[in-house]
């Protein structure tokens, strides 16, 4: 074998290993394994399928609405005294966390009970707790069309009495999506400010 | 004549021990902490949170609550199962001797329908919660706005 031969024997060597690593690289650039997060996030961020809603200024909603920033999406519906102001508390106190953050980034309340949510009720009700924050409503097709996706479930519940109106039972996660538009991590109750915010600019160093 | 004074008087003390202990009874249960979550505008359900303690040596139990400032007021359990919250209706509530039970963000609640009036924050509501022993204990529950770490749950940490 003459030099010449070698030489470029070791190039393409070289080159094929550093071509494999630059691919491991982009592949495995949401699998970076970590042990401290408590949010389940997905070694590979899932794309999402189209869906169609409106948000709370009656403009669509849809996979574009997710791109570019990151979203942290709720789902769940006004007539709820409890878990939902709790959790609309808890992300205003996140949003006021990651303030300093290099990141877009953005609250979203999905309602799950699109019967009485209007637009108007939900920019009357996501505006309550942070003026930046979006409320999204629409068809039950459309809002099947996302939920599904995500796994989330919401069952609406009559009272017993008929007296006081219904209650939707729901899925009372948080949902992150990253700057791709896919779905990137989920947050189970139950949630903190601290779990929320420490999870995310953990998530984000990684993303980076 | 004797019988009858003796009845009378029969009757006076039992009438006196009744009363006595129907003041006890009320007197056994305490409320702390009372507040209402100050809801977003045109919003018609709220929830109220506080601490039943229990200062008797017999085990006691709230059997509903209602308010003059709301059309009506129910007992209900947060519960999450495999990641969906529901509300559950709590009949009894039992609070053991001694003992004292909190409702806070996220578990036991008492929801409150149609207020009478808007609340704001800083407002007050009377509640009034009912005992299994027929003792009602009015209470007056203050309007708080929750914006942020202070928001339920994590009482276990402070950062402040």
């Amino acid at each position: 074998m003459k030099p010449a031969q070698i030489l470029i024997g070791v190039i393409i060597a070289a080159l094929a290993v550093t071509a494999g690593f630059w691919a491991a690289q982009a592949i495995l650039k949401d699998q970076a394994p970590r042990h401290d997060l408590s949010a389940t996030r997905f070694p590979v961020a899932r794309d999402i399928q189209p869906f169609e809603l409106i948000d709370h200024h009656s403009a669509a909603f849809d996979q574009a609405a997710l791109q570019q920033h990151w979203s942290f999406v709720f789902f769940g519906y006004t007539y709820c005294p409890d878990v939902c102001p709790t959790t609309l508390s808890i992300l205003n106190g996140v949003a006021q966390r990651l303030q300093d953050v290099d990141a877009d980034v953005r609250f979203v309340m999905v309602t799950v009970d699109p019967e009485r949510d209007t637009p108007e009720r939900l920019a009357e009700y996501v505006t309550y707790f942070n003026g930046d924050f979006l409320g999204v409503t629409g068809s039950d097709a459309g809002l099947t069309q996302l939920t599904r996706q995500l796994g989330i479930l919401y069952n609406r519940v009559e009272p017993e009495d008929g007296a006081a109106g219904y209650l939707i039972d729901h899925t009372a996660g948080v949902f992150l999506f990253d700057p791709d538009g896919r779905y990137h991590a989920v947050f189970t109750p139950p949630l903190s400010v601290d779990r929320l915010a420490g999870d995310f600019r953990k998530m984000l160093q990684d993303y980076q | 004549m004797n019988t009858i004074k003796t009845g009378l008087l029969t009757t006076l003390l039992l009438a006196c021990l009744c009363m006595l202990q129907a003041v006890q009874a009320e007197s056994t249960i305490t409320i702390d902490s009372a507040w209402i979550r100050e809801a977003p505008p045109a919003t018609s359900v709220l929830a109220a949170y506080m601490t039943i303690n229990n200062a008797s040596e017999t085990d006691q139990q709230i059997t509903g609550m209602d308010s003059p400032d709301f059309r009506s007021a129910e007992i209900h359990r947060t519960v999450v199962e495999d990641g969906v919250a529901k509300m559950l209706p709590v009949s009894g509530l039992d609070v053991a001797a001694g003992g004292s039970i909190s409702l806070e963000p996220g578990g036991l609640h008492v929801m409150l329908f149609d207020p009478q009036r808007p609340l704001r924050e800083g407002d007050t509501a009377t509640l009034v919660v009912h005992t299994a022993s027929g003792a009602a204990i009015s209470v007056q529950a203050t309007v708080v706005r929750k914006t942020g770490d202070d928001a339920g749950h994590d009482h276990s940490h402070h950062h402040h």
